[in-house]
């Protein structure tokens, strides 16, 4: 669906067909004004072509000569070795393209086999039950007690981190 | 010719016979590394460059130089040029490319000041030792020097990519596809940045084209 600006444009440099001409000739609220702009567009696009016809390039040969010396400068500096063409990266857009994809493909696969890979059991051989629990914050603040037990061979393993001493008569809040 | 790869001979001249040559011949010559083949390609494109990037910078000093970085960056890729646009097109999206790149970086620089009507027209450094100078226009074409410099400021006005869309249009008098072709975009696009570049030299030139 072209815009009002494009269908205008067409319209003005009468690049439109028949049928679009006529339906967009229709879709004008005033057709007079807009023939008069129109009218004023071609007068603008004389007006250029007349004005800005381009000045001559004065020293053509020096221009010439200029330009040589530049491409015979690339041709010797160390990076600008062999033809014009061959001096583009190895990395071409395709090949980064392609780069891109295989190394998606293969992030991909690696998380398929990683998600896919199910714990060897639901729950832990050994309970491990943290409590969080502080001993006496006036005498070590940042001490914590954990409790690991197997059920089976009914053992329990109390931890306590971060104890700088034990006094004698602790508890466990 | 020199087919040494690695070191392409620079010639000295464009020969005569090379004239006559068709533009294919001449590019492939030049993917081979013949800088007198480029040379004729030059020769065949220079004007128009010149005189396109002149209208889109309004300094001949500047389009100068952007006209040799043009062919320069030409040559640098010539080797990447398929042919499946005419070299023509294919020069003039570098000439787009390098003179709208210089357009935003001079735009930036000078805080926007580029796209209003304080714009100098005329800024040749006498100093300048690769600056063509043109002859001073005679008296008669005083008029039209001053209408040019009113239209050489209405465009200053517009943003490079309007630029280069109305000129492409209106004085190179390319196609809607070439010219998107040349600046990398969609017809849709070249079309809609016509009908606004149109509208604002309207209203800036409105008593120029109406009293001409």
């Amino acid at each position: 669906m072209k815009t009002f600006e494009e269908k205008w444009t067409a319209w003005v440099d009468g690049r439109l067909s028949e049928t679009e001409r006529t339906e967009f000739e229709a879709t004008l609220a005033d057709r007079a004004a807009a023939e008069a702009e129109k009218l004023e567009v071609q007068k603008l696009g004389a007006l250029l072509r007349e004005e800005l016809q381009p000045l001559p390039m004065g020293n053509e040969e020096f221009f010439h000569h200029q330009l040589r010396t530049r491409i015979a400068a690339e041709a010797r500096s160390p990076v600008a070795e062999g033809r014009p063409g061959l001096r583009e990266s190895w990395w071409t857009i395709r090949r980064l393209v392609w780069t891109g994809l295989t190394s998606l493909a293969i992030f991909a696969l690696c998380t398929f086999f990683v998600l896919r890979e199910e714990p060897a059991s639901d729950q832990s051989q050994y309970l491990t039950q943290i409590l969080n629990a502080k001993v006496d914050p006036s005498i070590s603040p940042y001490a914590t007690v954990s409790i690991f037990q197997t059920k089976q061979d009914r053992v329990t393993v109390l931890w306590v981190d971060g104890l700088k001493s034990l006094p004698a008569d602790y508890a466990a809040k | 010719m020199n087919r040494d790869r690695s070191r392409p001979k620079v010639d000295a001249e464009a020969t005569a016979a090379e004239a006559d040559v068709p533009e294919p011949e001449l590019v492939k010559r030049a993917q081979a590394g013949d800088t007198g083949a480029f040379d004729e390609l030059v020769s065949r494109a220079r004007a128009r460059v010149y005189g396109m990037i002149y209208n889109m910078v309004h300094n001949e000093q500047d389009a100068w130089d952007l006209a040799q970085e043009s062919f320069l960056k030409a040559w640098k890729s010539i080797g990447r040029f398929r042919g499946q646009a005419s070299f023509h097109t294919w020069i003039y999206r570098i000439v787009m490319n390098v003179t709208i790149d210089w357009l935003r970086k001079r735009q930036i620089k000078g805080g926007g000041a580029e796209f209003d009507d304080t714009i100098q027209v005329k800024e040749i450094d006498p100093a300048s030792r690769t600056v063509p100078h043109s002859a001073a226009l005679p008296h008669e074409r005083m008029e039209h020097e001053e209408i040019r410099r009113r239209i050489e400021a209405a465009i200053a006005q517009l943003t490079p990519e309007h630029r280069a869309v109305i000129l492409m249009k209106e004085i190179e008098d390319m196609q809607y596809h070439e010219i998107a072709e040349s600046l990398g975009c969609s017809i849709g696009t070249v079309m809609s940045r016509l009908f606004y570049a149109r509208k604002k030299l309207q209203h800036l030139l409105r008593d120029v084209y109406e009293n001409v």
